[in-house]
């Protein structure tokens, strides 16, 4: 059945809105990085809206040569890749365990974990219990309390029970202890729920700001977010310029007074926004049928 | 009991980190909440403080506090009618689409937004909307017009926040809405061509109740985080000049407990806001059974 003008019409009015729409999540980023990549003073004049009218990298320069946003990035790194590695072992553990029906005090255990996602002390008495457990102040902050997940590991708990039990109890019967059985038949199985629970670990790490703000006062233990959290206030450039060593670039610079907060700030954005920008095409894949397995009632 | 025991030691011991975690960073603060009823200090030991009665609610008289609670009712309740029925909308949209290529394309974009922190999306909302040479205000300029502050004004606060918010999240909250109506029976649209509906009749008749049951679960999940507005999208737009219609109950609990020190009686506030949701996450429950048969747990 061929459609008819009417709905033809209908439709290239959607291909319009839709259009639209990727143009409005996609051109901030393009501006952002325009404004980065444009000499400071020129963008403030007005008038770059795509591309750099006046093309320069001391921004990124600076921003890569600062110390202590380097060391941010090292920071983000590190919990990022030890938090996610940690929280996806914990998880599948947990989840794995408690798979096996006949566990004695299986029930009491699952009311135990739900029960925490009902209720909670709130984050000051949280925060009185990092400072007790000695967490504040250290990278540990970071990554002990998300370790365990109870959303992951429930999602995982309905993953894992969807697997065939033919094929654990056959391994039984080989005599598979569980440890075996966990490695060698539910971890090569599960793998594409273990890439998109570990994406979405690996996000909440990279973009978390909160913990390095208020868990951390040390300079020189806080995450990237934490540090464009700062700097977004931020009235004057000595946030980014004062433990700069890279001192070619600055010097360079004589220009230093084209330089201005905005380009900056933006160059700063970008860096801590492209690594998501670069593995975002991959991973698609994985993310869609995470959100699907999670939204099914646990 | 003491065998059974022992052929699951191995089960055990995975569960055991989780259990212990949950003690730790669950738990205990629970136990902490009894800072609300005590006259506590950072340094020294809960259970050490002598007990203060209510003196910690003393804020249920302070008239900032009702300001507090009327924002956070505005906003979440301003961001719920917004973006409940956009991602409906945008699904429905998407559906429209025959070209393959396309559909999968507007999909990927529009979930993007998703994977950025709000510390990201308070950067573009800076860049578009600063006083001096923000985008927006210098097309104001251009025309003629007074620039806006717009980030520091109480008007505009309300519908940055709802704006960035529908910005942020409708294409990721369609991913669901989308993968119900993949399940609706083709069959029922051809039976409908025939019968000379369109597309318009189609989507009433045919694809919205397809969705429906999907629409109520997201309803009904919805219903627990109307007390609470995201924290982290409101403190990085917050400043002096919105303060007084961005404090929500979460950062006012951050500044007087964190930052200010006032442990007990951002304890009290955190103690009645998550009662209250505790109260209707289980009476939503309750409704969920009732509506579709089962609760949600």
């Amino acid at each position: 059945m061929k459609a008819s003008r009417g709905e033809k019409t209908a439709e290239y009015i959607i291909i319009v809105l839709l259009s639209l729409l990727c143009v409005s999540v996609l051109y901030p980023f393009l501006y952002m990085l325009a404004i980065s990549l444009n000499d400071g003073a020129d963008a403030a004049k007005g008038g770059v809206y795509l591309w750099p009218r006046s093309f320069t990298l001391i921004n990124y320069e600076i921003v890569l040569g600062n110390e202590t946003i380097r060391h941010s990035y090292l920071i983000t790194v590190g919990r990022t890749v030890i938090g996610t590695a940690g929280g996806l072992l914990v998880t599948l553990l947990v989840a794995f365990g408690l798979s096996y029906r006949g566990l004695p005090l299986r029930s009491m255990i699952l009311s135990y974990i739900l029960l925490t996602m009902l209720f909670s002390g709130g984050l000051v008495p949280f925060y009185i219990q990092l400072n007790n457990l000695g967490l504040i102040n250290t990278f540990w902050v970071y990554i002990l309390p998300g370790l365990f997940s109870v959303w992951n590991m429930f999602v995982m708990l309905k993953f894992i029970q969807g697997i065939p039990e033919a094929l654990v109890e056959s391994a039984e019967l080989d005599g598979a202890g569980p440890v075996r059985i966990l490695w060698q038949i539910i971890v090569p199985l599960s793998k594409p729920m273990l890439a998109a629970l570990g994406l979405f670990t690996a996000v909440g790490h990279w973009n978390d700001w909160f913990a390095g703000a208020f868990f951390v006062t040390k300079q020189n233990l806080i995450p990237v977010q934490t540090f464009l959290q700062q700097l977004l206030s931020a009235q004057d450039l000595s946030a980014v310029l004062g433990s700069n060593n890279n001192q070619e670039a600055l010097a360079r610079s004589s220009q230093l007074k084209n330089i201005t907060l905005m380009s900056i700030k933006m160059s700063v954005v970008m860096v801590s926004a492209l690594p998501i920008l670069c593995v975002y095409p991959f991973l698609q894949k994985y993310f869609v049928k995470g959100v699907l397995l999670g939204s099914v009632k646990g | 009991m003491y065998n059974k025991i022992y052929k699951y030691r191995w089960q055990y011991l995975m569960i055991l980190p989780g259990v212990v975690l949950l003690f730790l960073f669950s738990y205990i603060p629970m136990a902490g909440i009894q800072v609300a009823f005590k006259d506590f200090q950072i340094g020294t030991s809960i259970w050490d403080s002598t007990w203060a009665g209510w003196d910690n609610f003393s804020f249920l008289e302070d008239l900032q506090f009702l300001t507090v609670v009327q924002n956070t009712l505005y906003i979440s309740v301003l961001k719920f009618i917004c973006g409940f029925p956009a991602p409906i909308l945008l699904a429905l949209l998407i559906n429209e689409v025959t070209r393959p290529a396309f559909k999968r394309f507007v999909q990927s974009v529009s979930y993007l937004p998703h994977f950025f922190s709000w510390i990201v999306v308070a950067y573009i909302l800076q860049s578009f909307l600063t006083l001096d040479g923000g985008l927006v205000n210098q097309f104001i300029g251009q025309a003629g017009g007074e620039p806006v502050f717009f980030l520091g004004s109480t008007e505009w606060f309300r519908p940055i926040v709802v704006f960035s918010g529908l910005w942020k999240e409708t294409g990721w909250n369609t991913i669901l809405y989308l993968a119900a109506i993949t399940t609706i029976d083709p069959q029922l649209y051809e039976s409908a061509k025939v019968e000379g509906a369109g597309k318009l009749a189609q989507i009433r008749h045919i694809t919205l109740p397809g969705i429906m049951p999907t629409i109520s679960i997201v309803l009904i999940l919805s219903i627990p985080s109307l007390i609470t507005v995201g924290m982290d999208q409101i403190y990085p737009l917050m400043n002096s000049a919105n303060h007084s219609v961005a404090d929500v109950l979460d950062t006012y609990i951050l500044r007087n407990g964190l930052q200010q020190g006032y442990f007990g009686m951002a304890t009290a506030v955190g103690l009645l806001s998550s009662l209250i949701s505790l109260i209707l996450v289980v009476s939503t429950n309750q409704l969920s059974r009732k509506l579709n048969g089962e609760g949600l747990w």
